[in-house]
């Protein structure tokens, strides 16, 4: 009995040694590897055929596009060295010399034009249209116009076609050719900073350096190969798993760091917190066509109700921007000369007593699970001026298109929502969310004014023009305040002090083509 | 069990599986949410583009002959492509399938362990601190939230000890060769004990997480079955004849009380097979719970009822072994 119970004992002392093994030779061989625990797994590997962020920022990392965007968020030129206008609806892309996709085979001009076409062209994917074909606009067509030069063809004049072609990945024609529409879901051939290892289907990504890379974006330092051996992407959905692998070492970079675990990370020896704008317009719809928020005293009188620094403090924890209109501070045209909704309830109550609306009037904030706590928070807080606001919570699948409907939405008040602007232009949101019958315009905000801005900037070639439209259209919606105006949400991040050269970037990108190990 | 009876259980199988079809995909047609919108949920897409993407994934068909489709696809083995991952359901299935089995039987594995000695030992010392306790402790077990229990192991054994990885299956540079898709079995096969021990350490917190509340259960389940067959005259005339304590227990009285194990264990299955996607995600496990709960969300159609589909086959069939194994445990049940 006492041998048996003696074995037990050091059985019992063993496991954890067992344990301890496998995970003194991984940190042995992590020495040149950049791990980031990651939200999602990728989709697919082909850069054509998806329509998601998290898919988007791995597949960066082994195919490069025409253009970048820096960590400023300035657009960069990568595979194309210079983009010209031939006129409004033309355009020339000079491509760099000397590229290489990782199988080895040369960039041509040729593959430029197959992957424009690949992308826009109806049906030009074995049948399927390419989910991203809308991210490109009007472009319509590509051409070869010598060995180094593609021609871009739109139907109209297009002035976010720059802003846009960050967005789209360059595959070689010929692996397509290889391994058929099918095979490049999972078997990438790009020209990016890394190639592919090896995909563990919801586990991890695995790439290494390809040491043939061109360098990049000049303009973006430092360009070059790679600096580390290999990157991993790995798959950690769960907020505390992720950082607890951040704290125990196992992973370099997080992303998603909720704000509540910020401070257990900067209390940590090993990880730091790192923050950006994110790309995200938060705002609640007010339903125009409902009375009483046909009046635009009562929308007004919302705004001036909603002390929006005590959500950002108390339950955002600092992690958001306030806005007072449609634009993130970093986008092109952003109007900074906006007026503010100061929080007066006061002057909340009087307008609102100017417009008839009774104390007590009953209204409904629509949201979604992931944001119940805020439209909570905000139903507090206009219920001060005494009304009596309330959260309802839907499933956003049903939510969303049942706001993008005006029928739909006619018995509803208010909808607590979000438009991203990747573009970092008014076009991407203004037009969407404000222009009569816009896709997301749910509140249903329809102003001639601001229809004959946007339209007239949609085809302005001149910046400067664009720009000057732009600040008056913020201007009109701003004294309309169709929106309950609130904040731009903070992009957060977990980062080892183990890595530097790199820094977090407002389109949620983690390009890791200039990542190295400090010291 | 008589061949005939064998036979009729087989015959039962498509017929649950075709009630199983019915309802599942009546269910995911009538859940509003819109898969095209949730896939082109931005502003660009024109209902141009949208009505081509519900032209591709098949969706502008009406829903009977979508159904109908279906079915004759489903009946040879073809159950689509996933709208979100644009490849097989069957491929996409089978890469996570492997990873969810290798837990829940490692899961089970550790349930068994835990819970049949401790259940013996608290029926035999009924009453006890020791009973008392078992008691205390597997209440507390059946009521642990999983996705509580483990974060907790991972703070504890992960960040603070390091004794074991958060998360994943088997770090990069201990990859072997896939042959079933159970890494534990690989990693043997290709002789790599190192890898094996990598897999075992990654498998060690989710199998615990998992597999201590069915051992909670299973305590309690086996603890009363235990107390009460000892309390047989046949158990009393064992030890009269003069049986050793130790041969009366595990040879007489215990195979008897696991009969209502056997049943619960049956049940347990079923459920750590389909339903232990949280602990998938709080481990970053890359098993199918996880991506069954990602594509009902994503209004992934085919995917889920693929998958539906196959939990409803694993139902049955580990009901089927239940049965068998009454029979075998007590050959007094006929079938």
């Amino acid at each position: 009995m006492k041998t048996t119970r003696r074995k037990a004992l050091l059985g019992a002392l063993a496991a954890p040694s067992l344990a301890l093994l496998p995970r003194a030779s991984l940190a042995q061989g992590a020495a040149r590897e950049v791990r980031v625990g990651f939200t999602q797994d990728a989709l697919t590997l082909d850069p054509a055929n998806h329509r998601n962020r998290e898919t988007e920022t791995i597949i960066r990392n082994m195919h490069d596009g025409l253009l970048t965007r820096d960590a400023q968020m300035r657009i960069q030129p990568e595979i194309a060295e210079a983009i010209t206008a031939v006129d409004p609806k033309t355009y020339d892309v000079r491509i760099r010399q000397g590229i290489r996709f990782h199988s080895g085979d040369p960039l041509t001009a040729e593959d430029i034009a197959f992957n424009i076409q690949r992308l826009v062209k109806p049906n030009a994917m074995g049948g399927q249209t390419s989910p991203r074909k809308s991210l490109l606009g009007p472009v319509e067509d590509a051409s070869v116009r010598d060995a180094r030069t593609v021609r871009l063809h739109m139907a109209e004049p297009w002035a976010l076609l720059r802003a846009m072609l960050p967005f789209q990945e360059m595959v070689n024609p010929r692996q397509v050719q290889r391994v058929g529409q099918d095979g490049m879901q999972t078997r990438p051939d790009g020209c990016g900073p890394y190639k592919l290892v090896d995909w563990r289907r919801g586990e991890a990504i695995i790439m290494e350096r390809f040491a043939e890379y061109y360098g990049g974006s000049p303009e973006i330092p430092v360009a070059g190969p790679a600096q580390v051996d290999r990157v991993i992407f790995r798959v950690l959905p769960e907020n505390s798993s992720r950082v607890a692998a951040l704290l125990a070492g196992e992973v370099d970079i997080i992303n998603d760091l909720p704000p509540s675990a910020m401070r257990q990370v900067e209390a940590s020896r090993n990880a730091q917190v790192m923050k950006v704008n994110g790309t995200r317009t938060f705002f609640v719809s007010l339903n125009l066509a409902k009375k009483p928020f046909d009046d635009v005293r009562v929308r007004r009188a919302l705004n001036h109700a909603l002390d929006k620094n005590v959500i950002i403090s108390r339950v955002l924890a600092n992690t958001a921007t306030p806005l007072r209109g449609v634009m993130s501070p970093d986008a092109f045209g952003f109007n900074p000369d906006l007026p503010e909704y100061a929080h007066n309830l006061d002057r909340a109550k009087a307008l609102l007593a100017e417009a008839g609306v009774a104390q007590g009037t009953e209204m409904v904030i629509d949201t979604t699970g992931a944001t119940r706590e805020i439209a909570e928070a905000i139903a507090a807080l206009l219920s001060r001026t005494g009304l009596r606001v309330r959260a309802q919570v839907w499933e956003g699948a049903v939510l969303s298109p049942m706001w993008q409907n005006a029928e739909r939405r006619k018995d509803r008040d208010m909808y607590l929502t979000s438009w991203g602007n990747g573009a970092l232009d008014p076009s991407d949101i203004m037009v969407p969310t404000l222009k009569t019958g816009g896709r997301g315009n749910s509140a249903g905000f329809s102003n001639a004014e601001v229809d004959r801005l946007l339209d007239a900037a949609e085809t302005e070639v001149d910046q400067e023009k664009r720009r000057e439209g732009y600040l008056r259209a913020q201007q009109i919606v701003s004294e309309q305040a169709p929106w309950i105006f609130l904040w731009l949400p903070q992009d957060i991040y977990g980062v080892s002090r183990r890595i530097a050269g790199w820094q977090p970037q407002a389109d949620s990108r983690i390009n890791l083509h200039r990542v190295r190990i400090a010291g | 069990m008589s061949f005939s009876r064998v036979l009729e259980r087989l015959v039962q199988l498509p017929i649950v599986l075709l009630g199983v079809s019915v309802i599942v995909f009546g269910m995911m047609a009538l859940t509003p949410g819109d898969p095209v919108e949730i896939m082109l949920a931005d502003q660009r897409a024109t209902e141009e583009q949208a009505a081509s993407l519900r032209r591709d994934l098949g969706l502008d068909r009406p829903i009977a002959e979508r159904f109908v489709v279906f079915l004759g696809n489903a009946a040879t083995g073809d159950f689509g492509i996933s709208f979100f991952h644009r490849r097989p359901v069957f491929e996409v299935i089978a890469e996570r399938l492997p990873a969810t089995i290798e837990l829940t039987l490692v899961a089970l594995l550790v349930a068994v362990l835990v819970a049949v000695p401790l259940g013996v030992a608290a029926a035999v010392k009924r009453d006890s601190w020791l009973d008392r306790a078992l008691s205390a402790i597997s209440l507390f077990g059946v009521s642990l939230p999983g996705f509580w229990f483990g974060i907790l192991l991972i703070l504890l054994f992960a960040v603070h000890l390091g004794w074991f990885p958060v998360g994943g299956r088997i770090p990069f540079g201990a990859e072997v060769p896939r042959l079933t898709g159970f890494l534990l079995i690989d990693t043997l096969a290709a002789g790599r004990p190192d890898a094996f021990l990598r897999a075992l350490s990654h498998l060690a917190l989710p199998a615990i997480t998992l597999g201590l509340p069915t051992a909670a259960l299973l305590a309690r389940v086996i603890r009363s079955a235990m107390a009460e067959v000892l309390a047989t005259d046949y158990v009393l005339f064992a030890e009269a004849k003069g049986l050793s304590r130790r041969r009366v227990l595990f040879l007489h009285a215990l195979k008897n009380a696991l009969i209502p194990a056997v049943t619960v264990l049956a049940i347990e299955t079923g459920s750590l097979l389909g339903g232990n996607m949280i602990v998938e995600t709080v481990f970053g496990w890359p098993g199918l719970g996880r991506l069954v709960v990602e594509s009902i969300f994503a209004r992934n159609y085919p995917l889920v009822q693929a998958a539906v589909l196959l939990y409803a086959v694993t139902y049955v069939l580990l009901n089927f072994c239940a049965d068998l194994l009454y029979a075998a445990l007590n050959p007094k049940v006929r079938l």
